[in-house]
This record gives structure tokens, C-alpha cells and sequence, in this order.
């Protein structure tokens, strides 16, 4: 009885696999008879919910002729989306926004649909198949909307990255190429340059610089080298030093995740590392001299590095549970297609991550947008697991907490190792 | 006699001093939400330019993020059920335990506390599934359940001063043929105008202040649906807070006048249900 | 001690004579008696209470209809929790997904729990019924009065008052409390995490790996025992510092305001209580936005040079303040920010008991020539204590649990430079129950979660019993005689 029961166990679990990794679809036409009644429901940021109405009313107008749609609208920020979709699937919504670093998690749990299924429908409706959405937008946005080689979200944005405001009157166009010379004329002008560095999603750049990097694996967790040595042949120890080095000059500020926009407004600074989402703020704050570049080189082991960035996007999946998936995946196409991308952009400044909706005069012309997309040539793309956050996190924080000393190499060395240990953890 | 007039001064310069320590926070809140500029203000404690533009905001141009009159509205009713749900089971079971004598009585207290000892923030993703079987979730009877349904096990305080109620009056009234609910209706009820003050205005205030069940409960993502909590904390979103601090801090002080005002007039009633309440544990 | 164990003795032999009763019942009880077993209205039927039967009839026939009609789907898969995989297939044609039919192992433990619960009051029910179906029958036997169903419903007004009283109350305790804690008591032995989450995925029972994980014990590469104990550490200091502060802190604001040289007392209470009024949500966040290192106090503190003259001393490190960001710095102001909360409650307390104190003792004190501060160690404090003792432990187990100061104050905010702390979720300012929240909102570690949850119980009944126990040993009737 018991081996009767291990074997079916050993067949439930090849079943269970096979079934994961076939991610298959039935094919055939769609049918024509009758027109189905259609209720979806989606999930966009606040600030964008009349836009979005906008676009589920231009939505309805186009395929109005072949169902009855009845789309309701909520509110649900793409910083968190995660959390509120994670805690109970089958209630979120059927189309939703979120920021490109919650994609393994979403996968993981099953909370996203693989969009490679609906091909067919796509086709059959739209018009074009997954692969023209994948080369109608930025490779960046669609290898951030692909884990384990599948296409899980249509991308929405490519706006989820960081870059350098300045103010021009205080630092010149010469001070800004390197973070000692900036911080060089912060320091004359008496104001700051500043960063977060108590967050993975910051404070990884300077590795990426270097030629580290991160990555995750079929099983969610996370690898990451910073610990050894980079295929630039530095090391992590290095990186941490020119890091310490930084955070120790008088004319930085460190700053906490989530506080940046304040501090631009309190107006001690003269730069800033933050991403589009504080353009306002800063144009608010530097008046006239409102500029933004790509980030600063820094000085590692004598040489001047450029520093790395992560490329984020805003991406729209489809919940795995949606009554109809199908037009649940229109309706996520429709609103990340080349012409909503374009009214995101007029209406919220958003930056487009379809190629051929930022390559527009308005977008070049666009200080935050253009500075977000010189610097997207060092970007990279973030792939990583829950783990990442909290270590990387408490890493940053004991640099510029003045933990870690420039001269302590094994001190240094060994806060990397713990860091890495953690975030290379096995997921629970 | 001058000695005595220098102390009374001291004594009350101390309470002064004491006072604005404790109300420098509440201050802050009150200037801030006058402030013309929306973001947190880090430099100076008052606002550099004066303006009553977020109240205008949070009450007459609700946008999708602050539909403040609706969920103040939502709130409202909310926290009306659940204070008359609430009110109902404590001095019920206040009264059944303190009045009354029963076999299960000794174990049903004791259970209370043993219940009282866990963690309850724990079971919040088990009481979300429960709503969710019963068909509850983004319901605001689901939510009023979630704050009123347990609310028994808060009955300590009521029973405590019940036990203060002499038990000879009641005695009395047995004689005169009068049945428990007579007994718990028109003697000890009417007595009881303290602990049922103090029962209601904790009860009130439950929903105005929770933010975490509201969260989960409520999660459709539909606005309007939302209670004051949920939607003054959704405002302190990073993407959010720069332009909404101020009309957050706006809706602190809306929410704490109402309740500022029950207090002041219930003061005395509430001082002594509590007290009676305490004196037995 | 001998109080509980008396406790103890009286609950086992009520239960014991609970199943005599039945016994006897079933054995010495007549057709119609036994007849009840089966159809649990018959012995109403007999005595022509008939209301009576149709009523528990409904409750038979309900209770029946849910355990063949719905729990078998759910309570026959709880050994495993499910078996079945979601697995779904899209189907052009509809423009739907089809899906096989799967197992949600999250709702088969619920489900299987509720009818755990169901079944265990129906046998209660059932076996109260079958006695007193019996004691009807001696009843008629001797001649006495059988109620009618009127008479029966006056009962539940009178004799049987509290039966009514406690019926919708307990139910919703059971409903909204116990079901919950039965289930997440459970979910600490299963693996129920980010891994094994429902509907995509099941999770299974693991006996007792999670608390072996969480005392350091198997090879698990996270740190959960370091962080475990640390936080631990902290949750107590704490509970012990609140619980304390606030007391005394309410008890001398109280006396502060009740003084005869205090003018318009009732304007000073209620400027304290308006911090009551204004939601904690919203107060704490503004404190800590007070507090942070770029905000306003900061601004002020380095204006007026305390910071550098911090620095200059060695005591802080940073160019700010780290009032709420570094470890002991956050303790301590964390605690002062408690006092702030938590001392207007404990002043209305005070303020009710100390109007309470026999002003003979008061004045009889005064006229044997103490002063002011002996009249407060001798006769104000043991007096205070011996009326609010039983609640300041329970003050303590709620500090304990105490989510909203703590969380307010420090998620998404304070950030650990403690990597072994931060490899396990975990930072210096957490307390075991916000240590939870974020491993169940964050990371959906439910099994870790529920597994602490636990041992929060664990801990929170050991220092009830014992504190209850010094407090029933101690002479505290003498005191005030």
C-alpha cells in the first residue's frame, strides 16, 4: 500500500511537471454565433484612473461588435500591486499594472497568464501575435516581461529607472561627468548631491557598472556575484570601497528609499539620483537650472567606471483566473498598444517603451525621458527574487551608516558574503 | 497666602508645559493641513504660505484618490453598525457573566482569556477566506461583522462594573416577580449609563482608526468604496504623498474632531465605566 | 496553584458527569428516548412539544445535508490537503480558460476546520438533547408539568437568560476568532509559504519542521533562530518598558490634574485626550516624519548645534540625528513615542480609580502628619495596584502584541544594518507579531508566521499564569481592610 502510494505520488508530481511546463492552448476559430456578455475588471495607479477610462472606452468602441463588455476600473497602485494580488488571486482583478521587479513573484505564485497562450487570440482579434508585440517595444521592456522564456505581460512603460537631476546654475555640464567632480561642486556650492543607498534596487548600479550581476533561477531563487569577481576583474570588495568612498564625502547625502521627492523639495540638494516620477519635484525645486543626465562615472581602483543603472518597466499582466482570459488579454494589449502608449505619454509625461512611441520629437525633447533613456545604455534588467530586497537593503544601509570601513577589506568582504548568503537564500 | 498663589502657578505651568509637549504633534498636524503646499514640509514647523485649499479639495472636488465625503460617508455607517452590534454583545455577555450564575461560566471566562492571548493580527488571512465562503469580501457588512462579530470577548470592563451593581437590588426584584430580562432591561440597564458611554465610544472608533483588516477586506480596488482609514493611508503611497500630504493630514483632523467632541461631552461618563470596569478586573 | 488545579478538577468532572448523563439516558430511557437517537425530535414528539421537535428536526436535517451534501469534498482530502494540480487550457473558441477541477489546500483546512467545529456542536447538541429528551420522560412519569413552547421560550427570559445573552456573542467569537486560530494553529505544520501557495500550487502537513527551523535546529541557511531570539529580546524589554512608563506616567499625570491647585481640570484632561482622538495612524506617521532624519526636529537640532555637539561626543555617527534609524536610538525613542500614545488612557484610568480611594484612609494619613509623598508610596500606589493589578498584565500581554505603535513607526522606514537580521526578514525594532505581519504580507511565509504566532501564545500564557497565580498567593485582601 505505501509503495502503491509513493508511486502515485512520483506520477502526480510527472504529471504536475509536464502540466507546468506545457503551457499549451487548444486551437481553432473563434466562433462567430453569438455575442458573449464580457465583465472584466482591471487595475491602474490612481493618478492615471480618468486616462485609463479613456482607453477602456476606446477599447469598448473597437470590439464592441463582438461581445458585450461590462469593464469596471479600480485603483490599485503598481508599486503594490503584488501584495493585494498575491494575498487572494482569484479575487484580484483580471488586467493589471505592476512594476517589472514583481514578475517572478506574480509568475511564481501563478498570478499571471503566460501571454505565449494567446497567441490565437490575439491574432484572431487584433490583428498581430505575441511576436509583434515583442518587436513592436523595447528588447529591454520584453525581457523584463519574460521569465523562463515565456512572455507573461504586455510592457506599459519604460519609466521605472533612475538617472541624475541637477541643477545647471550650481553644477556645470563638466561636473557632472564623474561623481567626484560632482561632488567636488556640491561641496563649493554648500548644497548636496544625493542617493538612496539602502535599497538593491539603487545601490546595485555601482556593481552593474562593473560587470556584475544578478540573475534568478527556474526555482525563484536568486544568484548574484557581487561577493567574487566580476567579468571586468573587479572585485566586490572594490566596489564597496569606491561605495564607502562616496557616502563618506561631506557634500553627500544619503537618503531613505521613498523620501526622495521630499528631499528635492527641501532644498538642499543641487543633484539627485531619482527616476521620472520626480520630475515635477525637481523642476519644482531647481527652477531655471532643472537639467537631468545620465548618471556620473566613478572612480574604482584609480579608473573611472560608468555607473550601471536597473532598467524597470511598468508592465500589464493578465490574472491566470480571469473568466476571460481571452479578452482579458485584448483588453491588456489595447491599453499598451503604440497609440495608448503615445496618450500616456501627452497626458502623464509617462515614458513609452514602444519603440515607435518614443521615437517622437515630444519624447526626445522630454529632459527626464531623454536623460531616463541615455542612461538606459547601461541599464540592466533586474530579474530577481524576494530575497534580494531586504539584504541588499541592510548592505547599503551599513555603508552609509559608516559600518563598513574603507580600509577594512576582510570586514568588507565578509558583509558581502552575509549579504550574498541572504539573498541567495532558498525561498519559503 | 502669596506662597500659595506662586504654587498654584507652578503647578499649573507645569501642566502647560506638559501640555504642549503632548499637543506639539497634534499642532503640527493642524498648521500642516492648512499648508498651501502638498508635499511634507521639512524645514519649518509652520507652513510658509497659508491656505484651506485641501479642505476645499477633500470636500467638495473628491478625484479617484481622495473621495474623502464617500468614505467618510461609508465609515460613518459602518461605524454606527458595529457600535450597536458591539454595545449589544458586550453588556450581554457582561451581564450573563456577571449577574448570572451557570454551569459553563467559569469555562467560557477562562477560554476568553486564553483566546485574548493569541496574536490576532495572525488570523487575518484565515477571517478573509472565511468572508470570502461567506460571499462578504468588499462588503461593508462583511467588514462591520470583522469588527463587531468577536467584540464579546471585550466584555472585562462591563462585567467589572456590573459587579458593582448591588446585588440585593436585584434580589429585591426577583421577589417582585420580575424575570432576568426584566431584571437586565429595567434595573440594570438604566444604572449603566457609564460602561454603556464608554462601550459605544470605544466601539465608534474602531473603524475609524483600523487600517489593516479594511485593507484586505476591501480589495476590489474600487475608491469609493473605502473607508476613511484605507483611504487617508493609500495617500501616503510614495507615488502619492508629495501632492496629497497635506489633504492627508486635512483628513486626520476631520476624522479626530467628531470623536474629540463625543469624548468631551462624554468625558465623565466615560471616565466612570471605565473605572467601575477596573475596580474588579 | 491549588485554585487552578481545583479548576481543572471541577471542568474534568462536569465532562465526566456530562457522559453519565447520556448513559444513563440512553440505558434507562424509553422507546422514544432511543427512538431520539436516531431522529433527534422524537422525544419532543412523545411528550407533544412539538414546536420543540420540528425545530431541532431542522437543525438535524441541516446538519446532515452539510456533512454528506458539501464537507465530503473538502474533509476527505484534509490527511493530504489536496492532491489534484491546477492546470488550465485555453480555449480559442469561448475566449476562456478551462481549468481541471484542482484542490485548494488553503480552503479544504478551512472547510475541513468549520466542519470539525460543526460536528463537535452537534455532538454536544446531541447528547445534551438525548438527556433531556430522558429528563422529560421522568418528568411525565411522575406526574410533574411538561413545558409548553411558550413556557420553554419564557425560560430562555428568565432561568435560562443567559442562553440567550451568549448565543449570537459566542457565535461570533467561534465564527470570527477561533475558526481563524484553529486554522492558522494548523498551518504551522504545513509548509505553507510562497513555494505552496493556493490555488497554483498545494501545500502539505511537515509535522514539526517549522518550529524545528525556528529554534535553529535542521539545515536551513537562514538565520530564523538569531533573529528569533534577538527579537524575542526586544519584545519583552518592550512590553515590560510600555506597560511600565504608561503606568506610572497615567497614574502621575492623573494626580497632576486632580490636584486642588489645578484650574479648569476638565479643559487640562481633555487637551491630553484629543491625542487619543486623532487616529494612530495618522499621529504616528506625523511623529515619525517628525522624528526622520531629514525632517523637522533634525533641521532643529542641527541648527541649534545639538547634532554636532552628538557627534562631537562620539554618540552618533551620521550627519543627522538617527532618532527612528539606528537600533538603540529607535528602542529609546520608540518608548518615548509609546508614553505620548499610550499616557492619556492610562490618566482617564487612574483618574476614575483614584476618585475611588476612601477618603477616611486619605484624611486619617494626613492627620498622622505624612506628606504628600508618603500619602503616594502608602497609601495612593498600593491602593492603585491593588485595583488595576489584574489589568496591567493584561496591559502587558497587549503590549506584547502591540501592532500599531511599533508598525506605524518603523515598516518601511527603519531599515537594519544587521545583515543576519536582515537575511531572515527580520530588523532590531520588530516585535514578534509585526516580525509575522511582514513575513505573511511580504514574503507569504504563513508557515513561519503561524509557527511564531504560536510561540507568542506560548510565551503570553506562561507570564499570564504566573503573574495571575503571585497575584492570587499574595495577601491582597489584607491590604485595604
Amino acid at each position: 500500500m505505501r509503495k502503491f502510494k509513493k508511486i502515485a505520488a512520483v506520477a502526480v508530481a510527472a504529471a504536475m511537471t509536464l502540466s507546468l511546463a506545457a503551457c499549451g492552448s487548444k486551437t481553432g476559430t473563434p466562433s462567430t454565433t453569438e455575442k458573449q456578455d464580457v465583465t472584466l475588471t482591471m487595475w491602474g495607479a490612481e493618478e492615471d484612473q480618468k486616462m485609463l477610462q479613456g482607453m477602456i472606452d476606446s477599447f469598448i468602441a473597437k470590439y464592441g461588435d463582438k461581445a458585450n463588455f461590462n469593464i469596471q476600473l479600480g485603483v490599485e497602485s503598481e508599486s503594490t500591486a503584488k501584495d493585494v494580488v498575491l494575498t487572494d488571486i482569484e479575487a484580484a482583478a483580471d488586467v493589471y499594472a505592476f512594476a517589472s521587479d514583481q514578475l517572478p513573484d506574480l509568475v511564481n505564485a501563478g498570478a499571471l497568464l503566460c501571454i505565449d497562450d494567446m497567441d490565437g487570440a490575439l491574432k484572431s482579434y487584433a490583428g498581430k501575435g505575441v511576436a509583434d508585440v515583442k518587436a513592436a517595444n523595447a528588447s529591454g521592456s520584453v525581457d523584463a516581461a519574460s521569465y523562463n522564456n515565456k512572455f507573461y505581460a504586455f510592457p506599459m512603460s519604460a519609466d521605472n529607472g533612475y538617472f541624475l537631476y541637477y541643477d545647471s546654475k550650481l553644477v556645470s555640464a563638466e561636473d557632472i561627468k564623474t561623481w567626484d567632480s560632482l561632488l567636488a561642486a556640491a561641496g563649493k556650492a554648500g548644497k548636496k548631491v544625493g542617493m538612496t543607498f539602502a535599497s538593491g534596487w539603487y545601490n546595485a548600479s555601482f556593481f552593474y557598472g562593473a560587470g556584475f550581476t544578478t540573475g534568478l533561477n527556474a526555482d525563484g531563487t536568486t544568484t548574484i556575484d557581487f561577493n567574487g569577481k566580476s567579468a571586468d576583474g573587479y572585485t566586490g570588495v572594490q566596489v564597496t570601497k569606491s561605495m564607502i568612498n562616496i557616502a563618506a564625502n561631506p557634500a553627500f547625502m544619503a537618503i531613505a528609499d521613498g523620501d526622495i521627492s521630499n528631499q528635492i523639495a527641501g532644498g538642499k540638494l543641487c543633484a539627485v539620483v531619482s527616476g521620472t516620477w520626480d520630475a515635477t519635484a525637481a523642476q519644482a525645486a531647481f527652477g531655471d537650472g532643472y537639467a537631468a543626465t545620465k548618471l556620473p562615472t566613478y572612480t574604482l581602483e584609480g579608473k573611472q567606471v560608468q555607473q550601471g543603472s536597473v532598467a524597470g518597466f511598468k508592465l500589464v499582466g493578465v490574472n491566470a483566473y480571469s473568466k476571460n482570459a481571452g479578452w482579458a488579454a485584448l483588453l491588456a494589449e489595447w491599453i499598451t498598444n503604440e497609440e495608448n502608449q503615445k496618450i500616456r505619454f501627452t497626458e502623464r509625461e509617462i515614458g513609452p517603451s514602444n519603440i515607435a512611441a518614443a521615437s517622437s520629437d515630444a519624447v526626445a525633447a522630454n529632459i527626464a525621458i531623454s536623460a531616463l533613456a541615455e542612461q538606459s545604455a547601461y541599464g540592466v534588467v533586474q530579474l530577481v527574487g524576494g530575497k534580494f530586497w531586504d539584504p541588499t537593503a541592510t548592505f547599503g544601509k551599513s555603508i552609509t551608516d559608516g559600518k563598513l570601513k574603507a580600509d577594512d577589506e576582510a570586514g568588507i568582504q565578509k558583509a558581502l558574503d552575509e549579504m550574498v548568503t541572504g539573498v541567495t537564500s532558498p525561498v519559503e | 497666602m502669596k506662597k500659595k498663589t506662586i504654587q498654584i502657578i507652578t503647578h499649573n505651568l507645569l501642566l502647560l508645559v506638559l501640555a504642549i509637549i503632548w499637543l506639539i504633534p497634534i499642532l503640527w498636524l493642524v498648521v500642516t493641513s492648512f499648508s498651501s503646499y502638498p508635499g511634507i514640509n521639512t524645514s519649518t514647523f509652520f507652513p510658509k504660505e497659508w491656505s484651506i485649499i485641501n479642505y476645499k479639495k477633500l470636500l467638495f472636488s473628491a478625484d479617484s484618490v481622495a473621495q474623502f465625503p464617500n468614505w467618510f460617508k461609508n465609515t460613518f455607517i459602518i461605524a454606527v453598525f458595529t457600535c450597536i452590534i458591539s454595545t449589544c454583545f458586550v453588556l450581554m455577555v457582561a451581564y450573563a457573566t456577571s449577574c448570572m450564575r451557570f454551569k459553563m461560566r467559569k469555562p467560557l471566562m477562562n477560554l476568553a482569556v486564553i483566546i485574548n492571548l493569541f496574536p490576532g493580527i495572525l488570523s487575518m488571512i484565515a477571517v478573509y477566506f472565511i468572508l470570502k465562503t461567506l460571499g462578504l469580501t468588499n462588503n461593508h457588512l462583511g467588514l462591520i461583522l470583522v469588527y463587531s462579530a468577536s467584540s464579546g470577548l471585550g466584555y472585562l470592563i462591563a462585567k467589572g462594573f456590573f459587579d458593582t451593581v448591588p446585588a440585593s437590588l436585584r434580589e429585591a426584584a426577583y421577589l417582585d416577580g420580575a424575570t432576568e430580562f426584566d431584571i437586565f432591561l429595567k434595573i440594570v440597564m438604566p444604572m449603566s449609563r457609564p460602561i454603556i458611554v464608554y462601550t459605544i465610544i470605544s466601539s465608534f472608533m474602531v473603524p475609524w482608526m483600523d487600517f489593516v483588516y479594511a485593507k484586505i477586506i476591501l480589495n476590489s480596488g474600487i475608491s469609493s468604496q473605502w473607508t476613511v482609514a484605507i483611504g487617508l493611508f493609500n495617500m501616503l503611497e510614495k507615488s502619492l504623498i508629495n501632492n496629497y500630504f497635506t489633504q492627508f493630514c486635512a483628513g486626520g483632523v476631520l476624522v479626530s474632531i467628531p470623536i474629540s467632541i463625543l469624548f468631551f461631552i462624554m468625558q465623565k461618563f466615560y471616565v466612570e465605566g471605565i473605572t467601575g470596569g477596573a475596580v474588579k478586573g | 496553584m491549588g485554585k487552578v488545579k481545583a479548576g481543572f478538577h471541577a471542568f474534568f468532572k462536569s465532562i465526566g458527569g456530562f457522559f453519565k448523563d447520556f448513559g444513563e439516558a440512553v440505558v434507562k430511557g424509553d422507546l422514544f428516548v432511543k427512538l431520539s437517537l436516531l431522529w433527534v425530535g422524537a422525544g419532543y414528539a412523545r411528550r407533544k412539544q412539538f414546536i420543540k421537535a420540528i425545530l431541532v428536526t431542522i437543525i438535524q436535517v441541516a446538519v446532515i445535508a452539510y456533512t454528506f451534501g458539501f464537507a465530503p469534498e473538502y474533509v476527505s482530502k484534509f490527511a493530504t490537503l489536496g492532491t489534484v494540480q491546477q492546470e488550465s487550457v485555453f480555449n480559442l473558441q469561448t475566449m476562456k480558460n478551462e481549468f481541471n477541477d484542482y484542490d485548494h489546500s488553503f480552503l479544504i483546512l478551512l472547510i475541513s476546520v468549520i466542519s470539525f467545529v460543526i460536528w463537535f456542536a452537534w455532538l454536544l447538541f446531541y447528547i445534551r438533547n438525548t438527556t433531556a429528551v430522558y429528563e422529560l420522560q421522568k418528568r411525565a412519569k411522575e406526574g410533574l408539568h411538561i413545558n409548553t413552547f411558550i413556557e420553554d421560550c419564557k425560560e430562555l427570559l428568565n432561568q435560562k437568560f443567559h442562553i440567550t445573552l451568549l448565543f449570537l456573542p459566542v457565535l461570533g467569537v467561534i465564527i470570527f476568532t477561533i475558526i481563524p486560530l484553529l486554522i492558522l494553529i494548523l498551518v504551522a505544520f504545513t509548509n505553507y509559504d510562497q513555494q505552496h501557495m493556493p490555488p497554483s500550487s498545494l501545500f502539505t502537513w511537515t509535522g514539526l519542521t517549522n518550529f524545528i527551523n525556528l529554534f535553529g535546529g535542521g539545515g536551513i541557511t537562514v538565520t530564523f533562530g538569531y533573529a528569533f531570539v534577538r527579537i524575542l529580546a526586544w519584545t519583552l524589554v518592550w512590553a515590560f518598558f510600555s506597560t511600565a512608563t504608561t503606568y506610572i506616567g497615567g497614574i502621575l499625570l492623573s494626580l497632576l490634574i486632580n490636584n486642588k491647585k489645578t484650574k479648569a481640570p476638565k479643559i487640562w484632561r481633555l487637551l491630553f485626550v484629543i491625542t487619543i482622538a486623532v487616529p494612530q495612524f495618522v499621529s504616528l506617521l506625523l511623529v515619525r516624519n517628525f522624528f526622520a532624519d531629514g525632517g523637522i526636529v533634525n533641521t532643529f537640532c542641527a541648527n541649534i548645534g545639538l547634532t554636532g555637539w552628538l557627534r562631537d561626543i562620539g554618540l552618533i555617527s551620521t550627519s543627522y540625528i538617527p532618532f527612528l534609524t539606528a537600533p538603540i536610538w529607535a528602542h529609546i525613542m520608540i518608548i518615548f513615542i509609546n508614553i505620548w500614545v499610550g499616557v492619556p488612557y492610562q490618566m482617564l484610568i487612574a483618574t476614575g480609580v483614584l476618585m475611588n480611594i476612601p477618603a477616611e484612609q486619605l484624611e486619617s494619613a494626613r492627620i498622622d502628619g505624612a506628606n504628600p509623598r508618603q500619602i503616594f508610596w502608602h497609601i495612593t500606589m498600593p491602593y492603585m495596584l491593588f485595583v488595576t493589578g489584574p489589568s496591567l498584565v493584561t496591559d502587558f500581554v497587549k503590549n506584547i502584541n502591540n501592532f500599531n505603535v511599533i508598525y506605524l513607526l518603523t515598516a518601511n522606514f527603519f531599515v537594519t544594518a544587521n545583515q543576519a537580521m536582515a537575511n531572515s526578514q527580520a530588523k532590531e525594532t520588530d516585535l514578534l507579531v509585526t516580525w509575522l505581519f511582514t513575513l505573511t504580507q511580504d514574503y507569504y511565509n504563513y508557515k513561519m508566521a503561524s509557527a511564531i504566532g504560536i510561540v507568542v501564545f506560548v510565551i503570553c500564557s506562561l507570564f499570564t499564569l504566573v503573574a495571575f497565580n503571585q497575584m492570587i498567593k499574595g495577601d491582597r485582601e489584607e491590604m485595604f481592610q
